[in-house]
């Protein structure tokens, strides 16, 4: 029994008592629990399992007080009203929230955050880590940690421009479609329906197989696989505002159809799409991630997450997480995205649940 | 019938809250509730008074979203807010029953409807199955369902919603419990309809001697059902009485105030010689895309200043006709004429000042207007696309439509509509209306969504309006007390035609038509002996759907 | 029951129409190639008499639409001619790849399905409760990772760290069953953790929406136990949710399979697109694409087929 163990069980031990003693019952369900559990882990697993959850406790831990810290800065900058919302985010919007600010943060400013440039040649292949190098160097030398920043540059600003072009090209349709009706309307839907009849990673490798591996044809393939998305959301949305009295009202008067998705449908819609926005962008940016990952995406020498993942994948049988983490920051991003759009879609769902 | 007297449900200082806005807020706020074995309480309300939930806490129940925070629910002897959720699930269904308001969503499209019957009877063990489906056949009988035998092996989408209401009431006799709970049984049925779900729910609680509590905001109805009633606004008691007591001789305000609604009313116009008709239908046909024909040869003049009202069950197509009126649905046959001008069919064909003419006020304010508009945007919108107003004209026009819908200007010029309540929003309906200065305002059930005393008020607005802008209005509603106070002529429609029309006096006197006649007589009255003297004359069987599938199509007064 | 028929036949009317439009998109792409295939295949150095040979070879002289029947009549037939890389049918070339994503597929599936209906049903039950907070951070976690990412962390832990499963899925002829799920267990423990998480998200917010049924509260009022609400009132309306969940997701498992089997070399038609892609092997990319396209309107079908059948409603017309 190292110091490590007893301390360990002790804590537990002492959180649940005081838990118990307090009557909050969740927290003396959690630590309890985790504290059997960990008899078992530590049988099983011995000390290294013990130390492997104590590192994850104090990771999540650490990403609590994060996201509360980082929530309560939002609450302070803000209006009033936006600070009363900001309130009711639970702590994954909020870890989520600071999750991206951090990658705006890195992707805008990496040529000032990174100690060498991106396609730099600074070490010999596959070099471990040092004082200079922080996560060591990639296949061909260069620092992996400069080119994680400016990944978050050119990986994240691919899958946005992306999202962009396909929620312009498809929210337009969608709406149009909403308002106009009749043949443009059937009309638009039968296409989406085509083009979402074939699976999305699989037309986008059929675009990138004729018309080449660059970003132009990325960002256009990617606008014409995920605008039907948008466009099918999009025109639910708007289906269900056009129905309203008010519009009728206004169509009535004789409005124009650029005033009615103007003035009355959008402002009535902005909540779903917004959530929807930040969803496509998840799809997209898992997409994008995929092809580079195949070597379909950015070209090299740009640094890029998916790439980097598959040039450094023989570390692995070595045992070396370097390749897993441009993986880790896709992933990451995706989770703190996710995070964010499934507060605002209960948000917006109200209590139904 | 004598009625022993021992008490089976007692409610004391009931408290609930609804969880809202990340906190608890009160909605009932101490309630007393005393009922006897037999005895039929009526619960009623307006929207938002807690009468619902009151039911369903009388049974043991909060709904998701809700708590019993204090208080005692007493049934027979049992305490149900101390009870185990499993002491109360023996109750619910087998001594306790619930009818809920719609039957169509409250039976499981998946199973025949004699199988839902015989759940309850076979869950608790009190018959086999067959003799729970045998028993089923008897209570469809006694409920003058037709084919008794074989509609229970029927799917509920199979069957029409009057009977579905009634199946729905046999199945919570099926255990023959203590109390059943009518949560606004009739509420979403037509008139004619509804009066054969009343006879048929207050013949089967009076057979069995079921205490019952009826909840409803209809006070005539409940009139016909109730031995007492309760008033609750708010979450609070006003007062309880018997129904006699009550109907004679109410003691709060509020209550009497309940009762004088419906007093308004005004002086009935004659059409002026010799003009011609602001709006004239003319031998109209219509029908949605694809679908049969909603409206048939429907002919009807508007003239200036006066008032129409069309009125007919859903589905006669009163709204249909206000669609052709406006150009949402161009008719397949026949026009519309304006001042004797004809009126192009579709909207999108009409000039500015023809779109102008023509305005709508509807029945439900929340989705008439545009949640994230401010006010002073919802009425100047009008005023400066027609009128071409801006800057400070702009702005006292919109002040003067809201003095003129009796709103006080500076205070509602900034708000969004969410923060107004329902008569508010209806007065903003129909200042948008007026921002365009029409001559003609087809009204579509602007009252049926308002509380009573509120939907008054709006009556009396737009009487005055009427007086004051020479207004005329097509009202089309399915209130035939609304029509007695406001209307100068009638139009009466059935299953898309017109049946009869003319001023309202000729209307409300006899002969009628016979599908007239059927409206008038289906509308509860206040009176606690309404229902019975009408079953009485008209006999049990020539109610409801029986009663207008007996109207004769070659009777001389239909061709006349 | 004619009712049903036609629908039926009206929904498979549908797919068969969108199959053949699907089939134009896929041919005619190719022939906005910048060029055509002949240049695209040779290169910028090619003489104008190889060009013209390969053209002849392939059939490029004669009219897009002569050629568009021809590759369509074959498709049907399964014959999608040959690689224009290596002279192979292009149908040996996929042909075993294909049995064997399928066989990964169906591995991953038949873990997945079950598993995560069970605990999307237990997860909505016990809805907002600590346990369904946790699944849900959990769930969106996997959802928000790149297969490849968990692909890796598997590879790491079990074949690496603990070497109890291979990393390398080999196949090779005369393998017992065992031995072959062992081999290719955790290519489809990936796809699993995917798919298990889209599928419990998309079940728990099937039924979540099903018990809030004005019919669901009337079966509580009339004292039926929660087994009884569930078993009895839930599920027989909750079929049509729930195969739609199962088919979307069997679909969504079509596109993981690319990107795992690339991760765990894995001998799959997923693989032979990834390389004829790079390779620009246009026939066998063209075949590729079709098949998957295909599965996946298949699985649609399905879907829509299975919401028919079960739909009271159209089963038990008035």
């Amino acid at each position: 029994m190292s110091v490590f163990v007893i301390g360990y069980y002790t804590l537990l031990l002492a959180v649940s008592c005081l838990a118990a003693f307090y009557n909050k019952r969740q927290i003396f369900m959690v630590a309890f629990g985790l504290t059997l559990v960990s008899f078992i882990l530590g049988i099983v697993g011995g000390t290294a399992a013990l130390q492997a959850v104590a590192i994850c406790a104090g990771l999540l831990g650490l990403a609590a007080m994060v996201s509360f810290a980082f929530r309560e800065f939002l609450i302070q900058i803000s209006s009033a009203e936006m600070g009363k919302e900001l309130r009711t985010a639970p702590m994954t919007a909020a870890f989520g929230m600071f999750v991206i600010f951090v990658y705006i943060i890195m992707g805008i400013f990496a040529p000032w955050i990174a100690p060498h440039g991106e396609a730099e040649v600074i070490a010999s292949a596959f070099a471990p880590a040092d004082e200079n190098m922080l996560l060591g160097a990639d296949q061909l030398g260069r620092d992996m940690f400069s080119r994680i920043i400016y990944g978050a540059r050119n990986s994240v600003g691919l899958a946005l421009a992306a999202t962009i072009a396909a929620f312009v090209l498809g929210a337009l349709a969608g709406l149009l479609a909403a308002t106009k009706g009749g043949w443009f309307d059937q009309f638009m839907g039968r296409v989406a329906d085509v083009i979402m009849s074939i699976p999305s990673l699989i037309f986008a490798l059929l675009m990138l197989s004729i018309f080449g591996p660059h970003i132009h044809v990325i960002i256009i393939a990617v606008a014409v696989i995920y605008a039907p998305r948008v466009f099918r959301l999009t025109r639910a949305v708007a289906g269900n505002v056009v129905v309203m009295d008010y519009i009728e009202a206004a169509q009535l008067r004789g409005e124009g159809t650029w005033y009615l998705i103007r003035r009355e449908i959008l402002p009535n819609s902005t909540a779903p799409l917004v959530a929807e926005f930040g969803l496509e962008f998840c799809f997209v940016f898992l997409l994008v991630a995929g092809l580079s990952f195949l070597g379909l995406g950015i070209q090299p020498p740009t640094a890029d997450w998916g790439s980097m993942v598959r040039e450094n994948a023989t570390l692995i049988s070595f045992g070396d997480i370097t390749p897993l983490i441009p993986a880790a920051a896709i992933a990451l991003l995706t989770v703190g995205v996710n995070f964010v759009v499934d507060w605002m879609l209960h948000r917006s769902s109200g209590l139904k649940e | 019938m004598t009625k022993r007297k021992e008490v089976l449900l007692e409610i004391k200082d009931l408290e609930i809250q609804g969880y809202s806005d990340e906190t608890w807020v009160d909605i009932i706020k101490g309630v007393d509730l005393t009922l006897h074995r037999g005895e039929v309480l009526g619960l009623i309300g307006e929207s938002g008074a807690g009468k619902s939930t009151i039911g369903a806490a009388a049974m043991g129940y909060a709904r998701d979203g809700t708590r019993i925070s204090n208080g005692s629910i007493e049934f027979d002897g049992m305490e149900l807010t101390t009870a185990s959720e499993s002491e109360k699930r023996a109750l619910r269904g087998h001594r306790i029953a619930y009818v809920a308001q719609s039957a169509a969503a409250s039976f499981n499209p998946s199973h025949k409807l004699i199988d839902q019957y015989s759940e309850a009877p076979l869950q608790y063990r009190l018959k086999k199955r067959i003799e729970a489906q045998e028993d089923a056949m008897e209570l469809y009988e006694k409920l003058r369902l037709p084919n008794p035998q074989e509609i229970g092996f029927r799917y509920p989408h199979q069957v029409s919603g009057g009977q579905l209401q009634r199946a729905m009431t046999a199945m919570a006799m099926s255990c023959k419990p203590d109390l059943i709970i009518f949560d606004e049984p009739t509420t979403a049925l037509d008139v004619t309809t509804q009066i054969e779900v009343l006879a048929a729910i207050r013949d089967i609680v009076d057979e069995y001697n079921t205490a019952a509590i009826y909840i409803t905001h209809d006070l005539a109805v409940v009139a016909q059902m109730a031995d007492t009633i309760k008033v609750l606004l708010k979450g609070e008691e006003v007062e309880e009485a018997t129904t006699k007591e009550m109907l004679d001789n109410p003691k709060e305000d509020y209550t009497k105030s309940l009762w004088a609604v419906r007093s308004f009313k005004r002086d009935q116009k004659e059409r002026p010689k010799n003009a011609t008709p602001l709006i004239s239908v003319q031998g109209v046909d219509a029908s949605y895309t694809g679908g049969a024909k909603v409206l048939d040869n429907v002919s009807f003049d508007v003239y200036e200043g006066m008032t129409v009202a069309v009125v007919g069950e859903s589905g006669s197509g009163k709204s249909t006709t206000a669609r052709v009126i406006t150009g949402l649905l161009p008719p397949s046959k026949g026009e519309v004429l304006f001042k004797g001008e004809p009126f192009p069919p579709d909207y999108r064909n009409r000039t500015k000042d023809q779109l102008r003419q023509c305005q709508m006020i509807y029945q439900m304010a929340d989705t008439a207007l545009n949640p994230k508009v401010k006010i002073r945007e919802i009425i100047g919108r009008p005023a400066q696309f027609y009128s071409g107003l801006s800057g400070a004209a702009l702005k006292n026009r919109v002040d003067e439509l809201l003095d003129l819908i009796e709103l006080e200007p500076s205070q509602y010029y900034n708000r969004y509509p969410s923060e107004l309540s329902g008569g508010q929003k209806q007065r903003i309906g129909i200042a948008r209306a007026l921002a365009a200065e029409p001559t003609f305002i087809v009204c579509d059930e602007v009252t049926s969504a308002l509380d009573q005393l509120v939907a008054e008020g709006i009556l009396r607005l737009l009487d005055r309006l009427q007086k004051e802008l020479n207004l005329a209005y097509m009202f089309i509603t399915h209130d035939l007390a609304t029509v007695r106070s406001i209307a100068d002529e009638v139009v009466v429609m059935q299953h898309g035609k017109v049946v009869e029309q003319g001023p309202k006096t000729e209307m409300f006197t006899p002969p009628h038509h016979p599908y007239t006649d059927l409206l008038l007589s289906s509308v509860p009255e206040m009176d606690p002996e309404w229902l019975t003297t009408l079953l009485e004359e008209r006999g049990v069987d020539n109610v409801g759907d029986a009663a207008t599938a007996q109207i004769d199509p070659n009777d001389p007064k239909i061709a006349g | 029951m004619g009712d049903i028929l036609g629908l039926i036949g009206k929904r498979l009317g549908l797919g068969v129409f969108i199959l053949f439009v699907i089939s134009i998109i896929i041919f005619f792409m190719v022939e906005l190639l910048p060029g055509d295939i002949a240049q695209a295949v040779l290169g910028q150095g090619a003489t104008e008499e190889n060009l013209a040979a390969l053209r002849k070879q392939m059939g490029l002289d004669q009219p897009a639409l002569v050629r568009y029947g021809e590759w369509l009549a074959g498709a049907v037939t399964l014959d999608f001619g040959s690689s224009i890389v290596t002279g192979e049918r292009v149908t040996t070339v996929i042909g075993e790849r294909f049995m064997n994503t399928l066989f990964l597929a169906a591995y991953a599936a038949v873990i997945a399905v079950p598993v995560a209906i069970i605990l999307g049903v237990i997860v909505a039950l016990l809805r907002n409760s600590i346990f369904d907070r946790v699944a849900n951070v959990v769930t969106l976690s996997f959802i928000s990772s790149p297969e490849f990412f968990l692909g890796y962390i598997l590879i790491l832990f079990f074949a690496v760290k603990w070497q109890m499963f291979p990393a390398i899925s080999s196949l090779s002829e005369g393998m017992s069953l065992g031995e072959l799920l062992i081999r290719t267990f955790l290519p489809a423990l990936t796809l699993v953790l995917v798919v298990m998480a889209h599928m419990m998200r998309m079940t728990r917010a099937a039924i979540i929406n099903l018990l809030a049924s004005p019919y669901i509260e009337m079966a509580k009022l009339k004292g039926a136990p929660p087994w009884k609400v569930i078993v009895k009132h839930a599920l027989p309306n909750a079929w049509a949710p729930i195969i739609n969940v199962v088919a979307l997701n069997l679909a969504y498992l079509i596109t993981g399979v690319v990107l795992v089997e690339v991760v765990f070399v894995y001998p799959g038609i997923g693989q032979a697109l990834v390389d004829a892609v790079s390779k620009r092997d246009f026939p066998i990319v063209q075949a590729c694409c079709l098949i998957f396209a295909a599965t996946f309107i298949l699985l649609n079908l399905a879907a829509d087929v299975g919401a028919i059948l079960t739909n009271p409603r159209l089963r038990h017309p008035k």
